[in-house]
């Protein structure tokens, strides 16, 4: 796509073709290609052929787990029962997918209408990540057909999931909702879009409110079971504050990724306000995520000291806790700290891949690594490794399908005849 | 504003209703004293007397109707079985409970342990289950509804004694598997369960909780030389209808001996407190904040409307 | 001495040591007791009486019988209520300990007697495997389940075992 923008091909950005016909849908969705021009660039495309075996090898799996069971398709057991389309998919993806949240109260709350280029961004990185996290628990629980049951069949309010249940359920409907303008641009239906401006503080007030619960209830989940997770990464007291924490330079460091990867590999849709805009922004960003970081990193010293943990820091497990608080902490603060002084934003970006990298390490250890620190070590089996890869490749083909469609990484050229 | 408003409504209903379910957290406040409904049944196991023979293994078995063992109930082979990581049998989804022998050098024979659900007076699994699957009955038994369980495991995560087994080789209807207590065969009529009535050397005694601590207590008085000076369950975890007793040190024959007095609750109760805090302070908080922080506008907005 | 007087004299010793066997018999109780009363899952088991009691020696009554024979206690611990406490009405293990020991009724009855201080009293499966048991690993005697009963076919369905045993499987789900 890249090389036919080169060539003078402009993809759809407006209601209207050049010689003034409205485009159809069909075509909006063929990006103003005609289909085989479409379906050629597609092939084209290295990355899709990875796509294609992974769906080739995948999708019989996925399917076969309905059929088989879970104890056919997991190492799920009676000691561990939670996976990795848990520990990856809701405890990880949750986290990265709070850009939505930080993005709506930043523009919309505190008025800092700079950052209105990366808002719609962060907003789909928000609502996707959820959305397939819904995705990622539909595959791992046992009766997925009895999804809504906490909602309306049998309710248990006392239960910490029982708040994560409706968090989700909530949060997804008011992300919908921050996207309806995009989408309403690109369908063209204007009354949408003035309609959900009108609520659009009462929209992310709720976002703050359910955020911060739902993310702090994740790691309230693992104080149901203080006896088998390893002291260091459980504090009974603080477990949803350092999630919370994590939570806000996760959303933000994950912003900065996507950005990037959009800038890398979709520069052709990206328009040039985006592309202008985006060094000042990434580092705006992280300016927001490296006083996350500090403040994380000084919370989990006060937890260890406050559960007088110090001695467990010399163990072999102490000291893969400091490694994972090092690499996912300490060196993107210190990076993301150079790169502000230095006005980089290059630097910024290789703080936030390694900040991710850091929240995938420390979700992954409290769900899974940490987790009965006192028996054997779990690993996942090959077929659930399988389908988490193939449930997260669907997430990255949405991702990208609606990045090249709707107006989040252009503005869209609104001009009547 | 109108609209401001209606979005408020909803918002103060959902912090109203989860404020109100969260309240729960404050009777939670007195939930560690909670000992149990005052005529509650128990049964305290002791293991003394336990011989290995397995027929509460069989009894439990025939009376729950559940699959045929991979071994005969007097293969004795089994208590060489080891799992993952060397561990002992544990309870399955095709075994309520089970008997573990433990050879301790300094005991001239082997001591057997029987294990199943312990039927918590504040059971992690009840208060960690969205759905409210599980209900603590007036009679001690914690029970488990499968019509309404949804597959999450949560309390498989949080029950402290890894008890709740899941059907994993079912597809279609997955559940819990666990003790009852022989609830709906037995309990429900004041009969004590079949592994109690079935064991031939009554290791078991079936009574009311609260005389059998006392009985618990009679008998080590009685005999200080043959029992450690403890009663697993009195107290651990917020108190058990199932307890113990022992001649060895409880740890040595498979009980977690750092469990703590607290229910498991009492490790969640400062998130679920803060959850209708949060409900109520952050609206108006933030507001505040966006008032604030745009207030340069609002002031131009202002000024140009005096001009006009 | 007259012969009517000899013959009486003669009948009467006649009888006096005819009666020594019966007289043992009732001091030292059955030769065999059948007991079947919780026969289900296992035949009846023959009990020798006699054996035992040759073995133990005339006073061990109280080994099985604790006081209710009249025969001294040996136990610190039953001889601080009972060292006078004499003979009950019975010496069967049955008629004090209850064969269901957990039935509501059995349970409603121990709540109710207030002065009952026993009330840990096993009952008489209990009683039997406790009492025998105990004495049979020190004196390295049988101590299989069917070493003393056999079996029946409603045992081995209980057990899975004999004609019952499953058969080994392979399962599609790796083990847990």
């Amino acid at each position: 796509m890249n090389k036919l923008v080169r060539q003078g091909f402009k993809p759809v950005d407006s209601h209207f073709k050049e010689d003034g016909q409205r485009w159809t849908v069909k075509e909006k969705i063929f990006l103003g290609l005609s289909p085989g021009d479409y379906f050629r660039e597609q092939l084209k495309n290295p990355f899709n052929w990875i796509l294609w075996v992974i769906y080739l090898v995948g999708t019989p799996i996925l399917i076969a787990r309905f059929f088989y069971g879970l104890g056919w398709a997991t190492h799920s057991s009676y000691d561990y029962p939670w996976g990795l389309f848990l520990s990856w998919g809701l405890f990880t993806m949750v986290p990265l997918s709070a850009s939505g949240f930080m993005m709506g109260t930043t523009v919309e709350l505190f008025g800092r209408k700079d950052f209105k280029p990366i808002e719609r961004l962060g907003l789909l990185n928000g609502l996707l990540g959820y959305f397939f996290a819904v995705v990622f628990l539909e595959v791992d629980l046992g009766q997925p057909w009895r999804l809504i049951y906490p909602m309306f069949v049998s309710l248990g309010p006392a239960a910490v999931l029982f708040l994560v249940a409706w968090h989700v359920a909530t949060y997804l409907s008011v992300q919908i909702a921050e996207l309806v303008p995009s989408f309403s641009e690109w369908m063209g239906f204007p009354r949408a879009k003035s309609f959900i401006k009108s609520l659009s503080i009462g929209l992310t007030v709720a976002g703050i409110i359910l955020s911060t619960l739902h993310q702090g209830a994740l790691g309230a989940l693992f104080t149901y079971a203080p006896g088998k997770l390893h002291p260091l990464w459980l504090s009974a007291e603080f477990q949803w504050i350092h999630f919370l924490c994590s939570a806000i330079f996760a959303g933000l460091s994950m912003i900065i990724v996507v950005s990037t990867l959009s800038k890398w590999f979709m520069s052709w849709r990206c328009d040039d306000e985006f592309l202008s805009t985006l060094d000042k922004l990434t580092l705006g960003i992280s300016k927001g995520a490296v006083l996350a970081l500090i403040t994380y990193l000084v919370i989990k010293i006060i937890a260890v000291a406050h559960d007088n943990e110090w001695g467990y820091l010399l163990t072999g497990w102490g000291q893969y806790y400091i490694v994972e608080l090092l690499f996912g902490t300490i060196v993107p603060m210190i990076l993301f700290t150079f790169a502000i002084r230095r006005q980089t934003a290059s630097i910024a970006r290789l703080a936030a891949f390694v900040a991710v990298f850091g929240i995938v390490l420390n979700r992954m250890n409290t769900a899974l690594v940490a987790f009965n620190w006192k028996l054997y070590q779990e690993i996942p089996h090959w077929r659930e490794i399988i389908i988490a890869i193939m449930v997260y490749a669907t997430y990255i083909v949405v991702y990208r399908a609606i990045l090249a469609r709707m107006p989040i990484l252009y503005t869209w050229n609104d001009k009547t005849k | 504003m109108k609209k401001f408003d209606r979005r408020k409504f909803l918002k103060g209903s959902l912090a109203g209703g989860v404020a109100a379910a969260a309240s729960v957290g404050h009777e939670a406040k007195a939930a560690h004293t909670f000992e149990g409904y005052p005529d509650s049944m128990g049964v305290l196991v002791d293991l003394t007397k336990c011989i290995g023979c397995r027929t509460c293994e069989a009894a439990c078995n025939k009376e729950q109707g559940l699959p045929a063992p991979d071994k005969p109930f007097d293969d004795m082979s089994v208590f060489d079985e080891h799992r993952h990581g060397g561990l002992k049998r544990r309870t399955s989804e095709k075994a309520y409970t089970v008997v573990n022998r433990y050879d301790i050098p300094e005991q001239g024979e082997p001591v057997y342990r029987k294990f199943q659900c312990n039927h918590c007076n504040e059971p992690a699994c009840l208060t960690s289950c969205f759905v409210n699957a599980y209900t603590k009955t007036k009679e001690g038994a914690v029970m488990y509804n499968p019509k309404v369980c949804v597959g999450c495991r949560t309390c498989m995560i949080a029950c402290p004694f890894y008890v709740p087994a899941y059907s994993y080789s079912s597809p279609i209807n997955p559940i819990i598997k666990k003790c009852i207590m022989c609830y709906d065969t037995r309990l429900k009529f004041g009969k004590a369960p079949a592994c109690v009535e079935a064991c031939p050397q009554e290791v078991m005694t079936f009574g009311k909780r609260k005389d059998l601590i006392k009985m618990g207590h009679e008998k080590i008085k009685f005999k200080p030389e043959d029992y450690v000076d403890h009663i697993y369950g009195e107290h651990e975890v917020g108190g058990t209808a199932w307890m113990y007793l022992s001649k060895v040190p409880f740890e040595k024959v498979g009980f977690d001996t750092h469990l703590g007095t607290q229910p498991v609750l009492s490790y969640v109760k400062d998130f679920l407190a803060i959850v209708p805090m949060v409900l109520c302070i952050w609206p108006a908080l933030f507001t505040g904040f966006h008032l604030l922080a745009t207030r340069k506008e609002a002031r131009k907005t202002e000024q140009q409307k005096s001009e006009e | 001495m007259p012969k009517k007087l000899k013959k009486i004299c003669g009948a009467a010793v006649f009888l006096l040591i005819a009666s020594l066997p019966l007289q043992q018999c009732f001091a030292q109780g059955p030769d065999t007791v059948v007991l079947e009363t919780l026969a289900q899952y296992y035949d009846p088991v023959e009990f020798d009486h006699v054996m035992h009691v040759d073995m133990l020696g005339e006073d061990s009554c109280a080994t099985c019988h604790h006081h209710s024979v009249g025969t001294p206690l040996v136990d610190e611990n039953c001889k601080r209520c009972h060292e006078y406490g004499g003979e009950t009405e019975s010496a069967n293990c049955e008629d004090c300990h209850p064969a269901q020991r957990f039935s509501a009724d059995y349970l409603a009855e121990i709540e109710a007697d207030i002065h009952l201080y026993h009330e840990d009293k096993p009952g008489l499966k209990g009683a039997f495997h406790q009492k025998c048991l105990g004495c049979h690993k020190e004196m390295d005697a049988p101590v299989g389940c069917q070493d003393c009963h056999t079996r029946t076919d409603a045992g081995d369905k209980l057990f899975r075992s004999g004609k019952y045993a499953p058969e080994p499987s392979e399962s599609t789900a790796h083990a847990h």
